[in-house]
């Protein structure tokens, strides 16, 4: 079915079951339907859209409307796979009484979004099984949030100390062990406090977002379009481009800007190098995690002349700097082209070398087969996505679902696997490396010629545009409603990690304390984009770790201005 | 008389001297390799004995308190060194008596559970962790070691260790004695602490386990027992079990018998780069296997294979 005559249907089912409840109800773009409905509806019509019609939790994004008289605006987005269809589920919450109905009991995959809100936006789920705060720290003070539009990007509340209310209560008879807040196989700060009885895991809970660096207020408060993709980039140091593409991609669309057939080529092509780097990133974090360091120096020496073609390519290993509204700022030379495919080449022999490797021995297998085990359920439940959802037996892939880029003309392979333990996850993702690999050859010898970057006039204010792109991890979603200023009015990023550290306390209930390090790097998790931070910057060749300040002040050099302030 | 003890006590030192020399060295050997299989250039051999001097340069800090506590250690060191004197290097061991094998199997446990006590005193859950680890591992291990040594002891009708070496180099080898040699070299991967068996002190997942609160000076003598342990383990094997060719005299004796534990070493070191960590339990199962092979050794023994 064509999304048009999908959106009709959903919009038919909606008022039948809301009636005059629902307020407005339009295609906004091809793939995106725009629904209003009175904030007392929103529950009924999330379990019309969820339960009746199927449609995929993506998150909530949380709009300080304030100014236009129009309260707090809470959308709900939602997916429909199959049928190509973005819906945005949103009402205006009143000011005085900044209340609206959770939509967790429905959707347990939705409690960390609306926890999300609660924080920055300052409206209070109703009902919500776990109101505990996620994103804010502890010494944060009550009633500041951050995302209304009055609160100044560079203020910063005293801190205070001894203020952390008191972690959850171990179960009776457990002990606690700490993993986290640092700890040698997260390569960030998240902490799991796992509660044990003997060498078994009984429960975990969860308390991460330690580097949250507020880059969507910087992206409504002091950048503009065009600089966003630079620091949208570097929301995560590993797939990055996969962040500004997801960004460009959703102005792109809320302006209705044809893209430059060539630009769509490169970035597809770009998204796969990334993919492949990744894949072959995590596949060697997976044999550390394991203590198996062999397949670890193995698959990143294969994987590091993918790192010096990007680098050829761009200029940088990682952090390309190449995409703009409207296109890529760099262009593929024709003498880049044979070496694409000689480094191409190498990588899949040497892929299948290690998959050889991998499918004969018997201790990996003892060590990941019915480890970590995601239910095809439980994954839908907490809408998981990325090879964690497909080896679970979920068929969803943006490629596949929302085409973006030059995805239409280069469909990739679904790859997926039933049984959703460690295993599966890890077949899914060797099986992807050669996807990639396919697609990567299809897409250099069909690259056409053209320019790549269209010309981007004003962009009105008042508009909207969602963007999905499939990362390594899983999906990517970036909201963004134009506006005055030339920046954003709201920009929200969701990491694929995002929806699936939700699912790790099922995932290690009942495991043993051995297994935990692999059930959670068989996520791939990336806290850094869940948080929206930067870690690490290379720069002239020279490897330099920024600490958070020297960062900011970098930034804002860059950016020509002090503390506050236009340029 | 006095000339019999001076000889015994140049042979102890001589022991002494192999193990406190050569543990860090194979050890060095050991990691060149694993850096090769890995396609890295790897630390150099000497880097072992320069991991040792710098640790012994540093302060002594002590997250809890107690004489057993404070001298573990040391006492670690001391029952490992008193083990290389009971195990024959190139001729019979230096401390041999009559019933040596009984004494080592004790021994040969003294270091690992002072590591438990002290994986248990120091107060870190990652620490307990690991210490019920190592003692499961040991309850594990032990009974194939003493099951070995048994089979050794049946078919040269005696209980020490320079007598079973005597028989098994004069009479040549034999189906129940190649088959607890291979159980013992089963038995050297988890006492040395390698790959798929260094689940007591997995870093990924307790973070070192019951030396995750030692630094500095124990560390260093925590280390040094760890190789020599694996050094003295794969001797004990060489020399009890595979004992051929034998020459009769001491320093080319020692010279092959060094050679040969060289390639146990790194045989164990090939079976630590090419597996994953087990868990626990897997290990545990694993070594039930060993010891009814051990015992299907044993019976070959009582049956006079």
């Amino acid at each position: 079915m064509t999304s048009e005559c999908y959106a009709t249907q959903v919009l038919e089912a909606l008022s039948e079951r809301i009636g005059s409840g629902l307020r407005e109800g339009r295609r906004l773009e091809p793939d995106l339907l725009w629904l209003q409905v009175d904030p007392e509806q929103i529950r009924p019509a999330t379990r019309t859209v969820k339960e009746e019609l199927g449609a995929r939790f993506l998150i909530t994004v949380g709009i300080d409307q304030r100014p236009q008289g129009r309260g707090y605006g809470i959308v709900h987005l939602f997916s429909f796979d199959s049928e190509r269809l973005f819906v945005a589920l949103g009402c205006a919450v009143d000011e005085s009484n900044a209340r609206i109905d959770s939509i967790t009991p429905l959707i347990p995959g939705a409690g960390w979004a609306e926890r999300e809100f609660q924080d920055m936006i300052g409206v209070t789920a109703n009902g919500l099984p776990d109101p505990r705060r996620l994103v804010l720290p502890d010494d944060w003070p009550e009633g500041l949030h951050p995302l209304r539009r009055d609160f100044p990007y560079n203020y910063r509340p005293p801190s205070v100390e001894g203020v952390a209310p008191p972690p959850a209560e171990a179960p009776e008879g457990t002990s606690v062990l700490p993993m986290g807040p640092f700890f040698p196989v997260l390569e960030e700060p998240a902490s799991f406090r796992l509660f044990v009885e003997g060498e078994t895991v009984v429960g975990c809970d969860y308390r991460g977002f330690y580097n949250h660096r507020g880059i969507e207020k910087l992206g409504d408060s002091v950048l503009t379009y065009d600089k966003i993709p630079f620091i949208a980039e570097r929301i995560c140091g590993i797939c990055g481009f996969i962040h500004s593409t997801c960004y460009c991609q959703a102005v792109e669309k809320a302006v209705e800007l044809d893209v430059p057939r060539r630009a769509e080529c490169i970035r597809s092509l770009m998204l796969e190098l990334e993919r492949i780097h990744s894949h072959l990133l995590w596949l060697g974090i997976a044999g550390h995690i394991l203590g198996f360091d062999t397949v670890l120096m193995q698959t990143w020496r294969i994987r590091e002349p993918v790192m010096w073609l990007t680098e050829m390519i761009s200029g940088n290993r990682k952090t390309y700097g190449m995409n703009m509204v409207g296109g890529v700022r760099r262009d593929i030379s024709p003498e880049a082209i044979p070496r694409i495919i000689e480094v191409v080449e190498t990588v899949a022999q040497e892929i299948a070398e290690v998959r050889r490797a991998i499918a004969g021995d018997t201790t990996l297998l003892a060590r990941t087969r019915g480890v970590g085990t995601l239910s095809e359920e439980k994954a839908r439940e907490f809408c998981v996505v990325g090879p964690p959802a497909r080896a679970s037996g979920v068929p969803i892939d943006a490629r596949l679902d929302h085409p973006y880029a030059a995805y239409d003309e280069f469909p990739p392979r679904l790859c997926t696997q039933e049984e959703g333990d460690t295993w599966a996850r890890l077949l899914v993702r060797v099986d992807e490396l050669e996807d990639s690999i396919r697609l990567m050859r299809e897409i250099v010898s069909g690259l056409p010629e053209g320019p790549i970057l269209a010309e981007v006039g004003e962009i009105p204010e008042g508009r909207v545009g969602v963007s999905a792109v499939e990362a390594p991890r899983g999906e990517a979603i970036h909201f963004v409603e134009t506006g005055g200023e030339d920046r954003p009015y709201r920009w929200r990023v969701r990491a694929p990690t995002f929806p699936n550290l939700q699912a790790v306390p099922t995932m290690v209930a009942g495991q043993s304390i051995a297994d935990v390090p692999i059930t959670v790097g068989s996520l791939d998790p990336c806290f850094s984009c869940t948080e929206r931070m930067e870690v690490v910057d290379l720069r002239d060749g020279r490897r330099k770790v920024y600490r958070r300040k020297e960062l900011e002040e970098l930034a804002r050099n860059a950016l020509g201005r002090g503390k506050g302030g236009r340029p | 008389m006095t000339l019999r003890v001076l000889g015994i006590l140049a042979l102890c030192v001589l022991n002494v001297a192999v193990v406190l020399l050569l543990a860090p060295l194979f050890e060095g050997i050991l990691r060149k390799l694993k850096a090769a299989l890995h396609s890295r250039i790897g630390p150099p051999v000497t880097q072992p004995f320069l991991d040792i001097l710098k640790l012994l340069g540093k302060d002594e800090l002590r997250t809890a308190h107690g004489v057993l506590y404070a001298a573990a250690p040391s006492l670690s060191l001391a029952s490992v060194l008193l083990l290389a004197t009971l195990v024959p290097m190139g001729g019979v061991p230096p401390l041999g008596f009559a019933g040596d094998i009984v004494v080592i199997v004790y021994v040969a446990a003294v270091s690992a559970v002072l590591l438990i006590l002290t994986g248990y005193a120091s107060g870190s859950p990652y620490a307990s962790v690991g210490s019920s680890r190592e003692m499961m591992t040991l309850l594990s291990v032990e009974p194939v070691v003493a099951v070995a040594l048994v089979v050794g002891a049946m078919k040269a009708q005696t209980l020490s260790a320079g007598g079973i070496l005597e028989w098994n180099a004069e009479n040549g080898p034999s189906l129940s004695m190649i088959l607890a040699g291979v159980t013992l070299f089963l038995a050297v991967q988890a006492q040395a602490g390698k790959l798929p068996f260094d689940i007591p002190d997995a870093d990924q997942e307790i973070m070192g386990g019951p030396l995750i609160e030692q630094s500095g000076p124990r560390l260093a003598l925590f280390k040094l027992v760890l190789w020599a342990k694996q050094l003295l383990f794969a001797t004990l094997l060489v020399e009890l079990f595979f004992p051929w060719p034998r020459v009769g005299l001491l320093p080319v004796d020692l010279l092959l018998s060094l050679g040969k534990v060289l390639v146990v070493l790194v045989l164990v070191a090939l079976v630590d780069v090419v597996n994953p960590r087990l868990r626990i339990e897997q290990a545990m199962r694993y070594y039930l296997g060993v010891a009814f092979t051990s015992l299907a050794a044993l019976a070959f023994t009582v049956i006079g294979m």
